[in-house]
């Protein structure tokens, strides 16, 4: 009780100290990134213009107004939407799968681990335009298909329509997320008590109850963490789509950042749009993240 | 998965004993390895293809070795400073996990530990850096480059990457320091007349090392990886990153030299092989923390 | 132990001043006029086929003639170069000159960041040694806001192999080209191949049956780019599609690209410019090449090519810095230089250079091309019509619109724009 008095008191004596270690981090993270921000959402009220002595009108929501009428940033919303449902998931279950699997081996535990890590630590432009090669009309997976098991007699035009070009930028997301995913619940899976299992051994449950009974409660605080970070992934997810279709065809697999990037670049600084288009994309990450916590916490006071 | 107990053996001419779970694990990680690895083992097929021949069809995943050159890696390290842009990709990455390590040990450690007036307003507006698009602040951040004077200059992206991994190492090392590093260590240094310097000098930061360990391997492959922002910020050719420099082959009119592009990828894939191998044993044990666990 | 935070907080601050001396250093600061001025080039030569080379020679030979003036090169690639001035333009951050492609200027004119040329005092007798016809892509109005750097048209390339296999002549019409484009496709082969489905590709076909995008005055789309002759263009474009004679990325991201499409022998026939020669000759395949074969009302190819731009943030020192530097690069030695590594030069003089025909030996194809080719729409927002009309011939390429009902729509939205930027 005196040392826990003792230490208040500590603590409350340096507390003016503290700012002396905390503020150079926060002016630093202030000047990069809350000041952009705060750019951002003044940009997305007005028609910004870029040019040389241009200037910008206040325009109110009218920039939000013409993302929520635009047609094809509202299929964008919905192709980035079914993207975080199919890959957030997925990469969950088989970087999960994967882990308790080189979680139970013996030899060559490191290799393993190296080799599913691969992928995450090779660049995405590159892994993406491996996909679109593997994916293409000519590609590997259309030669493997018709050519050597023979299933169908002409190409299937994979990253020619949308879903099909979807699914394609999926398996890459889940492809490149699974070592990620495997290296935490790794980490989660060793810092599980062993005892647990001991005592279920005893009591004689069998691996699979082990696992949904003693290791899925003991991540689940894993699985909430790795659910949320896919989610902020999965709704910033551009290069996929960037390289393997670039939106098309006529916009019909542009994701919210593609169709944000056209519309700054292509379409020569709609700024206030794109601005527009990013609060309203982060607006759905923060409420998704809120979501998650909110399921989440009722599902433990249970 | 702690079920040997109950592991069914199987007995080959009585001598040798084959556990059946252990062989069905090896199993299905090396099917699954087989799917992880194609891809990656395709690019380094590419690369040691002619340039002309990357696509011809059929597609070839085992090229004879008569199709197999080393042309494509000898331009890139004889005509192009492969070794200079590798320079100035491992400096970036190097300063960036710097940074990025002593300004969110320092955040993480007055998070965890102490309590001021707008802890939780601040504390979650760090957390929000990292739900908004980075694409989208492009041009602000643009503008404060160039008031900077960081344009053309490496330590543009040094700085903004380090502001921008920052957040999430703090997210991981705040977990980390709460869960893993016991408040008594830092007790025991204030009856000794410590001060909140001696304690993380002394306690947070060689404590908290498997996590900062962690968190740096991600934060080293990200110079690696960073593409629209370096491409705005870095022109010259002599302060080139890897990314950048790997777009000099995606020329205009469609054409691609992928040979170049893919034996390049190859090359710049070893360091960052060598950075994770180095540190990958505190990887798994710095990333337990209670951020992760929730 | 507040020394090493004290020691933390200073390095962090030693690094970042030090890195605004060392970025102050490589800028251009010097003004007084003893010191050379240093001039910021942007381009995007080819590295791979050896035009950065060229130009470095370049750069030297003309830095030896003025010895006041420095140019500091530096090289983007095509994506880049554009977003670089769309972000530089935001911050006053430009170079003093670029090179980019011609249909930038009505793009960078819209951010109001290009200088105009004509009004420099000699720029009329600089631009009487060069082609009018390339140069006419940097006019807007009556003024000029670039001057040509190189140019470019497209003509039918054909893999000749391909051709010979299935017995088909080399096409002399439209009609022809899309009953070739019919008769070469099978499983393995392609007839045709379009990488985009904006005007730079289906302009000429539009042209050369009489149609156009935009009235003369670029006052609106209605009744031109949905007119009869655009709708048949198209309309026979979707029925090649729907029979696999005709591929592109932009209609089915799956296809290969033109480039490695023609390297691994898929694609039979393509209109485009004069880059195709240099990639086949790489890769090995077998072509011919002629004039765009004619339609109804003729032979209409479409102009391409660079321009040499200066930029409004630029100084006066700089300004005449860089104007120095364009007219040498547009001098008949450079361009004869740049021909020789694969750029159609704009210089009178050099476009009827012995070794300008002997590095690009498809010239006088192309020459005879460019006699009638024409430009795209020089006005404001052009980018944004281009990308609308690409989105909805694409959609009526793939079948997904009806090819009248696309095309309107495209004219409906092109002219809301014109009338919004009014």
């Amino acid at each position: 009780m005196s040392m826990l008095k003792q230490r208040e008191n500590s603590i409350r004596k340096i507390d003016w100290r503290i700012f002396i270690i905390l503020i150079p981090g926060l002016l630093y993270i202030a000047a990069f990134t809350f000041y952009p921000m705060a750019k951002m959402l003044i940009m997305s009220f007005f028609n910004w213009k870029i040019g040389y002595q241009q200037v910008s009108n206040f325009v109110g929501l009218a920039n939000y107004k013409n993302v929520l009428t635009d047609q094809i940033a509202r299929r964008a919303l919905l192709n980035t939407v079914a993207y975080a449902v199919v890959t957030v998931p997925l990469q969950i279950i088989f970087g999960l799968f994967v882990a308790v699997l080189i979680n139970g081996i013996k030899k060559f535990s490191v290799s393993f681990r190296l080799a599913y890590y691969l992928p995450v630590i090779t660049s995405w432009v590159v892994v993406a335009l491996l996909f679109r090669y593997i994916f293409n009309n000519q590609g590997l997976l259309n030669y493997f298909l018709s050519d050597i098991i023979k299933v169908v007699n002409k190409p299937v035009g994979w990253l020619s329509t949308r879903w099909s070009a979807l699914f394609a930028a999926m398996l890459l997301g889940i492809w490149k997320g699974v070592g990620w995913n495997m290296v935490i619940f790794l980490a989660a899976l060793q810092s599980v008590p062993k005892e647990y299992y001991e005592a279920a051994s005893i009591d004689g449950l069998n691996g699979r109850q082990q696992f949904f009974y003693i290791t899925l409660p003991c991540i689940r605080g894993t699985i909430l963490f790795a659910l949320v970070m896919l989610c902020i992934g999965a709704f910033n997810t551009y290069t996929p789509i960037a390289v393997l279709t670039g939106g098309n065809p006529a916009h019909q697999t542009e994701v919210v950042l593609t169709w944000m990037y056209f519309q700054t670049f292509n379409a020569m600084g709609k700024m206030g749009y794109s601005a527009a288009l990013s609060i309203i994309i982060a607006s759905i990450i923060i409420l998704t993240t809120v979501l998650i916590f909110i399921t989440f916490a009722r599902k433990k006071g249970d | 998965m702690k079920g040997e107990k109950r592991n069914i053996y199987v007995y080959i001419k009585g001598k040798y004993k084959i556990d059946i779970y252990m062989m069905t694990r090896y199993i299905l990680l090396i099917l699954g390895l087989i799917i992880t690895v194609i891809p990656m083992f395709y690019m380094l097929v590419s690369s040691l293809k002619e340039n002309r021949s990357t696509f011809s069809y059929p597609p070839k995943l085992f090229p004879s070795l008569k199709e197999m050159t080393l042309s494509n890696f000898e331009y890139v390290l004889v005509n192009e400073n492969f070794f200079k842009y590798l320079a100035n990709t491992i400096f970036v990455a190097f300063m960036t996990v710097f940074i990025a390590a002593i300004i969110s040990t320092l955040l993480a450690y007055s998070f965890a530990r102490f309590k001021f007036p707008g802890k939780n307003l601040l504390y979650s507006m760090i957390i929000a850096v990292m739900l908004i698009p980075g694409l989208a602040m492009i041009i602000p951040q643009f503008e404060m480059a160039v008031k900077f004077k960081l344009i053309n200059n490496l330590w543009g992206v040094i700085l903004f990457y380090s502001a921008w991994v920052t957040p999430f190492s703090t997210f991981l090392l705040k977990g980390y320091i709460e869960d893993n590093i016991p408040k008594e260590l830092d007790e025991a240094i204030y009856i000794d007349g410590g001060s909140i310097f001696t304690v993380y000098r002394h306690v947070i930061l060689p404590m908290a090392s498997p996590a900062v360990a962690a968190v740096s391997i991600l934060n080293f492959l990200f110079p690696f990886e960073e593409l629209g922002w370096s491409q705005t910020i870095l022109k010259s050719d002599e302060i080139r990153t890897l990314p950048v420099a790997i777009t000099m082959f995606f020329q205009a009119h469609n054409r691609t030299d992928w040979g170049y592009v893919f034996a390049m990828t190859s090359l710049s894939m070893i360091p960052v092989i060598i950075f994770y191998l180095l540190l990958q044993k505190y990887f798994i044990s710095g990333l337990s923390s209670g951020s992760i666990k929730g | 132990m507040k020394r090493y935070i004290a020691v933390g907080i200073v390095i962090v601050m030693l690094l970042s001043t030090l890195s605004v001396f060392t970025s102050c250093s490589s800028k251009k600061v010097e003004t007084s006029s003893h010191e050379p001025i240093t001039i910021e080039f942007w381009h995007n030569y080819d590295a791979g086929s050896g035009q950065v080379k060229v130009l470095e020679d370049l750069i030297k030979e003309f830095e030896a003639e003025h010895a006041d003036i420095k140019v500091e090169h530096v090289y983007l690639e095509w994506e880049a170069l554009k977003n670089n001035v769309v972000s530089g333009a935001a911050t006053g951050t430009l170079p003093d000159v670029l090179r980019g492609d011609i249909a930038f200027i009505p793009q960078f004119q819209s951010l109001n960041v290009l200088e105009e040329m004509s009004s420099l005092s000699d720029y009329k007798d600089i631009v009487s040694g060069i082609l009018e016809a390339p140069n006419s892509t940097a006019r807007m109005g009556d003024k000029f806001y670039g001057i040509a750097a190189n140019t470019n048209t497209k003509i039918l390339f054909y893999n000749t192999k391909i051709l010979n296999a299935a017995n088909v002549e080399v096409p002399k019409t439209l009609d022809e080209l899309w009953e070739a484009a019919l008769k070469v496709s099978d499983s393995k082969t392609i007839g045709m191949v379009e990488p985009w489905t904006g005007i730079w590709n289906v302009g000429p076909y539009i042209w050369s049956e009489g149609g156009e995008v935009l009235s003369p005055d670029n006052s609106t789309a209605q009744g031109y780019i949905n007119g009869p002759a655009a709708v048949k263009v198209i309309q026979k474009l979707a029925d090649l599609y729907k029979s696999k004679a005709l591929a592109g990325s932009s209609m089915d991201p799956g296809a290969l690209g033109d480039a490695d499409g023609w390297a691994a022998g898929t694609y039979a026939l393509q209109l485009d410019g004069p880059w195709r020669e240099k990639s086949n000759i790489d890769a090995g395949v077998g072509y011919g090449a002629i004039p765009l074969p004619a339609g109804s009302k003729g032979s209409i190819s479409v102009l391409g090519g660079e321009d040499f731009m200066m930029f409004k943030s630029s100084d006066d020192a700089h300004k005449k810095a860089a104007w120095e530097f364009i007219k040498f690069m547009t001098g008949k030695h450079a361009q004869v230089e740049m021909a020789k590594v694969g750029q159609m030069p704009v210089n009178i003089e050099a476009f009827s250079d012995s070794e300008a025909i002997k590095a690009i030996p498809l010239l006088p194809v192309f020459s005879e091309a460019l006699k009638s080719a024409k430009s795209r729409p020089v006005t404001a927002n052009w980018s944004e019509m281009e990308n609308i009309i690409a989105t909805k011939v694409a959609e009526a390429i793939t079948g997904k619109k009806e090819v009248q009902a696309a095309l309107d729509e495209a004219a409906a939205e092109i002219d809301k724009l014109i009338s919004e930027s009014k």
